[in-house]
């Protein structure tokens, strides 16, 4: 549980947050909340030989509405999310993530860099249709989230870019809910779905659906989607959509669930989370 | 004999190397063979012959309460009873301790030797509790198909924490112990022995009507659901 030796650096611009990165080579990482680096450190499962800590960097916290979009600093954290309710779903997601512990260290930006399928960030990201904003060494680009993660830890982040901002449509007159399945309050999702809905005289005029830790990265139940657009949202209208979740998924069986229980309640959590968003939709 | 301090007398009940009489369970000894050579011993081992009336199990609350034999007649009485109320999901098979109720007898909790804070007593019976919680629905020792240990830490060996259980009600009878000079019985492990029982219970209790009436702990929500899924037959169709 001691992390292998590192150099750190604090910078207070991010020209030279990115300097130090190219200069740290591929064994630099950034620091953010640090509450999934760590862990990982200390396990010596990474071992970086720099961290380059982003605390010192100003402009890059909290949110703003402009222009039809929440702009979202990637240093704000969890816990600001969550009391946020006006970010819908966004805020229902970060409220679950860990204990308030984390939630007051671990930031948004750190979670949707460090491109894990179980943090629970990602897959709403998805739904929103969010969009990051990343800056290198060359200068700034942006990246719509359904191209962010590429593969289990792997996100389309170059070695020289720092994520900065994340960029969320707002989504009025959505319903929202997230529907979370741990063993303990603490745990990561054994499955999670996240869902927004858009009603128009009780038919579906839109909804989505993000599945949580049920595959290598975060997904969009396209399926289910498409099977309830357009339909009255009864009860039983939700229910037949909802079967369609675990199409095309094929989550690794692990020390909690089989594959087939985690599909199984990919359908349950679902419908489930269609019934609220459905119940809260404006 | 105990330790006590200088002027109290402390009695104790008799502890004999063998059962005398009466046998209170399985592995109680109840004759030594000695013999110059372990060949002669083994021999002789042959020749001992046992006669002993098994008793009934009683296995009704009832029934317990009202003449049963005791199993340790001379220590006394160490008793007490715990009951819960668990929310079983159907569906996803996660339970939730909804209710738990502790009533247990530590005898003379304001004995004249070393009066006992009562809070101490409460705490021993929550943390006894959790610890039974812990076995009943999250605590598993597993490996890999390689023999690697896969619960090496907290994040994946599953302990509860206050989230997962209820505000504990607790309460006491006071019996004071017969064969001690203070009055006192043990009280550490009495929420431990009744949690791990009165849980797996409980949640059998809720899925009965399911068709399940057995299940080895802990009950974990999959394993819950496999029940179901098992007694319902579904899982075998749909395996077909």
């Amino acid at each position: 549980m001691i992390p292998a030796a590192f150099d750190y650096v604090a910078p207070e611009s991010l020209d030279d947050v990115i300097t130090a990165l190219v200069d740290g080579g591929e064994d630099a990482k950034l620091l953010a909340g640090g509450h999934s680096l760590i862990p990982l450190m200390k396990l010596r499962v990474a071992a970086p030989s720099l961290l380059v800590d982003l605390r010192k960097l100003p402009g890059l916290h909290g949110v703003q509405r402009q222009d039809g979009h929440w702009r979202i600093g990637a240093l704000t954290t969890h816990a600001v999310l969550e009391h946020a309710p006006e970010l819908g779903v966004v805020s229902d997601v970060a409220a679950t993530i860990a204990d308030p512990q984390v939630r007051h260290r671990g930031t948004i930006g750190g979670s949707l860099a460090h491109g894990d399928s179980a943090s629970d960030l990602p897959a709403a990201m998805l739904i929103c249709e969010a969009e990051v904003t990343l800056q290198g060494q060359s200068g700034q680009r942006t990246v719509a989230c359904a191209d962010l993660f590429q593969d289990y830890l792997t996100t389309a982040l170059a070695e020289d870019e720092v994520l900065t901002e994340i960029r969320v449509p707002v989504l009025d007159g959505y319903g929202h809910a997230y529907q979370k399945f741990t063993r303990r309050a603490e745990d990561w999702a054994m499955a999670g779905v996240c869902a927004v809905v858009k009603l128009s005289d009780g038919v579906v005029a839109d909804a989505r659906v993000g599945l949580t830790n049920l595959g290598s990265v975060p997904l969009r139940a396209t399926a289910v989607e498409q099977a309830l657009q357009g339909l009255p949202a009864t009860a039983e209208s939700l229910a037949a959509a909802a079967e369609h979740a675990a199409e095309g998924i094929n989550p690794p069986a692990d020390l909690n669930a089989s594959t087939e229980y985690k599909q199984h309640l990919a359908r349950v959590l679902t419908r489930r989370a269609l019934a609220d968003a459905v119940a809260n939709a404006g | 004999m105990a330790w006590a301090p200088p002027g109290v007398e402390v009695n104790s009940p008799p502890h004999w190397p063998l059962a005398r009489g009466e046998v209170n369970h399985v592995g109680d000894l109840v004759a030594v063979v000695i013999g110059d050579d372990r060949y002669a011993v083994a021999d002789a081992v042959d020749d001992v012959m046992v006669e002993y009336e098994p008793l009934a199990a009683v296995v009704d609350a009832e029934a317990a309460i009202v003449g049963a034999p005791f199993v340790h007649e001379e220590l006394g009485t160490n008793f007490g009873a715990h009951a819960c109320v668990v929310d079983v999901d159907p569906e996803t098979g996660k339970t939730t301790i909804v209710r738990y109720v502790a009533v247990d007898d530590c005898g003379n909790p304001i004995n004249p030797i070393n009066p006992i804070n009562p809070m101490l007593i409460d705490g021993q019976i929550h943390g006894g509790v959790v610890f039974g919680i812990g076995q009943a629905l999250y605590e598993q020792v597993a490996y890999d198909d390689d023999g690697q240990l896969v619960t090496g830490t907290f994040v994946n060996y599953a302990l509860p924490t206050a989230a997962e259980v209820p505000s504990f009600e607790t309460d006491r009878t006071v019996t004071p112990s017969p064969v001690n000079s203070m009055g006192v019985k043990g009280v550490g492990e009495a929420g431990t022995i009744a949690a791990s029982a009165v849980v797996t219970n409980a949640v059998i209790d809720a899925i009965r009507p399911l068709g399940v009436d057995y299940m080895n702990m802990p009950l974990s929500p999959i394993r819950v659901w496999e029940a179901i899924q098992d007694a319902s037959g579904s899982r075998a169709e749909a395996n077909r």
